[in-house]
């Protein structure tokens, strides 16, 4: 197993670095120039080389680069070009807040779409099943912008059931979040509830199934205890390589709900020309990704027995 | 007791408490709360170090400048900030003599002795103008007195090499002098009255040393100025930021508006202390929707309006004006005002096919069908241009008497043929560049591109976003290029310079457009008093542009925007804070009416 996982990990150095020759070439030598951007139509030469200077984006590129690496060896991405704020700070309050808005609908999700998915495929056929299918593949084609548009206009704004937008601290942060959960919570649905059903219908034509049944269990033994054991891989792999967008945040509900998160430090860094929180962020995301890949292939060891690990 | 007896005790009762509630009117009023939505997170609260919108809207009303501008009168006027009258200038206008108010003290913070703020002083003004001069700290906004002080240039140049902040107190400005604790005199390189408006940015924003010295690195956070409000902590740059009162504010509400303010009632309030209100609370709203969501259920007093609620909510006259459809017009009020910028389209002179035929330049320019882009695309969001000044500014069009080209597909025909290019024919595909991606400014070439293919002339897009562009038209890498400028301070020179011969590019004019009548018309202008001599030269100038066409002056941005019925004392100023002069009736706000 730790032989494994250090093989694993060291192939992940190249896809790292990999990414971030990509990030570094994409910001820094074929994007647009931070300092124009930050010093507007007074850009006298003296000032953008002062900030050039300032920012360490007149050294060669390579010497840029080899910053770049130490920053994502050290997990120190220095200090946002616009406000100066650490970006260490910055990265943990604003996942933190993230979190709090993607992981509870995330969990939740997870309970309710394994449940309905199986419920669905007890009664394949039927019209709970072909009524769900319809009204998910209908939802799922709806843009996730117009269902942040509608419930924020009819339950917050028309009833008045939650707040339009806004954040704060502690549990009063539920009242704001509440909404961007109920969102998230369906949004999700559709995708998952179809994939979860289909490796589902999967597993109960199975001979073991079968022979299940053949030997009296009831239906709820058959689909709650063997049917779900065996559908555990899918399940994991979609829940595992997902986390990592938790902590990136949910983009529209961040920006729409003023909720202060990763999502959002996103956007305004590319509406600034931040460079520093967007490579922070591109590079970050890329190692979490690689990590939760391989912590899902450990899970599919724990969760099927007949899976090696080599 | 007798019948008469009790009615005397009551009514002695009754005065009695109707004196105590005269008596503590504070404690009995319900604080007034403002509430404005902020569209994007500010970037530094320190005023030398920042210089854009978002920073600019708090800094103006946590510190002061020495001038600041009129809140009511139009064209825009300077007035006494923290000087008690405006500067003085010595015989040889060399020399401006600078007077503080007595008694204006910092807010209080743990910066001063215990915690208490001290009084303004002439130290503060020289300390702020080495701070602004820094490099270190100013990159943004140093522009603006750039080459006006005598001494300042050098100091500026020696903190670059420097590469750190120097210890300003061992330096000494020849161009700065302290004469006593509320006086100063700053000394220019040249006569230059355009000196004053560098005194009324925000960036010149006057700070105390003990506050960048306590709070170091996080003095963008910590502002301690001598503004109407104080900044209520801990301070995040997102979220909802709360202002609160400064009670020791040295300002009063104008008693002179411009013409018709009066009938708006925007002098009742003449005399009052500053600030009206007790907090304004600034909520953290980036998106448009949530925003008008909020302003619509009363829970924001004040918002500029969108393209999609302004078509939705305003209904254009017959005769051009607008007004709030019916349904909104018994819950809002709609402001609008003429932005302090101008749109144009600059010809590249060094392009080899447009800078030596200026028929074919001026054939175009009657191409330009400005008046529909702003019916059609810009929902009536703007207003023509005829000279290069925007409408607010003197030296505008209603004082020169300006007409510039307007779109004529007959003329521009006759001139394409003169130009040697009849009907278009032989004319290659000309380059139009434009600072922006977005799906309006595709709406906006498509809306060129009819408009000039009426005379058979073809053009091709070229977007980019804002920094690609700006490297390319500076390069000249260009042929036509859109854009448009914003006023630094609200002077025409600030616009004409634009096509002045030694700003060509790289500098701000971007056409590289050399014509020597031109550019002694601007030197001889650029530090004249307004008033009937300076608009002869402005007149000539427009006449160059109009027969050169260097450029083709469109239009000037309209900013429209929405109210509560509850809030009063409000008209628009692009250049300083309504904040402290808005006026909120608590009672209709709790009511929603």
């Amino acid at each position: 197993m730790f032989g494994y996982i250090t093989r694993r990990l060291l192939q992940a150095v190249p896809t790292v670095l990999g990414v971030a020759l990509l990030t570094f070439l994409l910001f820094n030598a074929v994007g647009s120039d931070p300092v124009r951007s930050a010093l507007g139509q007074h850009a006298s030469p003296a000032a953008i080389a002062a900030l050039r200077h300032q920012w360490g984006l007149d050294q060669p590129l390579p010497a840029q680069f080899l910053e770049f690496l130490r920053q994502i060896v050290t997990f120190d991405y220095g200090s946002s070009f616009v406000t100066g704020e650490d970006l260490g700070t910055q990265l943990k309050s604003g996942a933190l807040v993230s979190l709090s808005v993607t992981a509870p609908p995330f969990f939740f999700g997870i309970a309710v779409n394994v449940a309905v998915a199986l419920f669905v495929t007890r009664h394949r056929g039927g019209f709970a099943d072909q009524a769900t299918r319809a009204l998910f593949v209908a939802g799922m084609s709806v843009s996730s912008l117009v269902y942040v548009l509608v419930f924020q206009y009819v339950f917050a704004f028309k009833l008045g059931w939650f707040p339009i937008s806004g954040y704060a601290q502690g549990p009063a942060a539920i009242a704001f979040l509440a909404l961007p959960w109920m969102i998230l919570l369906l949004i999700g649905m559709g995708p998952d509830i179809r994939l979860y059903r289909t490796v589902f219908v999967d597993e109960a034509q199975a001979d073991y199934v079968r022979t299940a049944r053949a030997k009296g269990a009831t239906e709820t033994v058959v689909y709650g205890r063997h049917v779900l054991a065996n559908a555990w891989m899918p399940i994991i792999t979609n829940t595992v390589t997902t986390i990592p967008f938790l902590i990136l945040g949910a983009f529209l509900m961040e920006r729409f709900f003023s909720i202060p998160g990763i999502g959002n430090l996103t956007i305004d860094a590319l509406s600034r020309g931040d460079l520093p929180i967007l490579k922070a962020v591109t590079v970050l995301g890329a190692i979490a990704l690689v990590v939760f890949n391989l912590l899902s292939d450990l899970l599919y060891a724990w969760a099927d027995p007949r899976v090696r690990l080599r | 007791m007798t019948r008469s007896r009790s009615v005397g005790a009551i009514a002695a009762i009754l005065v009695a408490l109707g004196l105590a509630a005269e008596l503590q009117p504070a404690e009995a009023a319900e604080p007034k709360v403002l509430t404005q939505a902020r569209a994007a997170p500010f970037t530094s609260l320190d005023p030398q170090a920042q210089f854009e919108q978002t920073a600019a809207d708090l800094t103006l009303v946590l510190y002061d400048t020495l001038l600041a501008y009129s809140y009511l009168e139009r064209p825009y006027k300077l007035e006494p900030g923290l000087l008690s009258r405006m500067p003085e200038l010595s015989p040889d206008k060399l020399n401006y003599t600078l007077t503080l108010r007595k008694g204006v003290v910092f807010h209080d913070n743990p910066c001063f002795p215990g915690g208490k703020g001290r009084e303004l002083t002439s130290d503060d003004v020289v300390y702020t103008l080495k701070r602004y001069a820094d490099a270190n700290v100013n990159h943004k906004s140093w522009f603006a007195l750039e080459g006006s002080v005598a001494g300042l240039d050098d100091f500026h140049a020696s903190t670059i090499k420097a590469g750190a902040s120097p210890d300003y107190a061992r330096i000494e400005i020849a161009g700065l002098k302290k004469i006593d604790r509320y006086t100063l005199t700053v000394r220019l390189t040249h006569e230059n009255p355009l000196f004053l408006y560098g005194l009324a940015i925000n960036s010149m924003a006057i700070v105390p040393v003990e506050a960048v010295q306590f709070h170091g690195a996080r003095f963008d956070v910590n502002p301690v100025g001598t503004g109407p409000f104080t900044l209520q902590g801990p301070v995040e740059r997102k979220g909802v930021l709360r202002l609160l009162k400064n009670p020791n504010y040295f300002g009063v509400y104008p008693a002179v508006g411009a013409p018709g303010d009066a009938e708006r009632g925007l002098l009742k309030a003449a005399g009052k202390r500053l600030p009206i209100v007790d907090v304004v609370e600034m909520p953290l709203i980036e998106e448009s929707q949530p925003e008008s969501l909020k302003f619509l259920k009363g829970e924001i007093d004040w918002r500029a309006i969108d393209r999609a609620n302004f078509t939705r909510m305003v209904v254009r006259n017959a005769d051009g004006t607008t007004r709030l459809a019916d349904e909104f017009a018994a819950k809002f009020d709609l402001y609008s005002t003429p932005g302090l910028d101008m749109n144009y389209l600059a010809f590249n002179l060094k392009d080899p096919l447009l800078g030596k035929n200026k028929k074919l330049r001026q054939a175009l320019a009657h191409l330009v069908d400005t008046q529909a882009y702003i019916d059609v695309l810009l929902n009536g969001r703007g207003s023509k241009l005829n000279s290069i000044v925007p409408h607010e500014l003197p030296g505008n069009e209603r004082e020169t008497g300006a007409r510039a080209r307007g779109h004529d597909v007959a003329a521009a025909k006759r001139l394409l043929a003169e130009a040697g290019y009849a009907e278009g024919k032989g004319l290659p595909p000309l380059a139009v560049s434009f600072p922006s991606t977005i799906a309006a400014t595709h709406d906006r070439f498509a809306q060129m591109k009819a408009k000039f293919a009426e005379a058979g002339v073809q053009i091709t897009p070229v977007f980019m976003d804002g920094p690609a562009f700006v490297k390319n038209v500076e390069g000249s890498n260009f042929q036509l290029a859109q854009y448009n400028w914003f006023a630094d301070y609200p002077d025409p020179e600030d616009f004409f310079q634009l096509l002045y011969g030694k700003n060509a590019a790289p500098g701000p004019n971007l056409s590289s457009f050399v014509n020597p009548a031109y550019d002694q018309a601007y030197e001889a202008s650029r530090y004249m008093a307004n008033g009937p001599e300076r608009l002869r030269y402005f007149k000539a100038m427009n006449a160059i542009i109009d027969e050169e066409v260097p450029a083709v002056v469109e239009f000037n941005s309209m900013r429209f925007g929405l109210t509560q019925k509850w809030m009063s004392n409000f008209k628009r100023n692009l250049l300083i804070s309504e904040l402290p002069y808005i006026d909120i009736d608590m009672a209709r706000k709790k009511k929603g009416l």
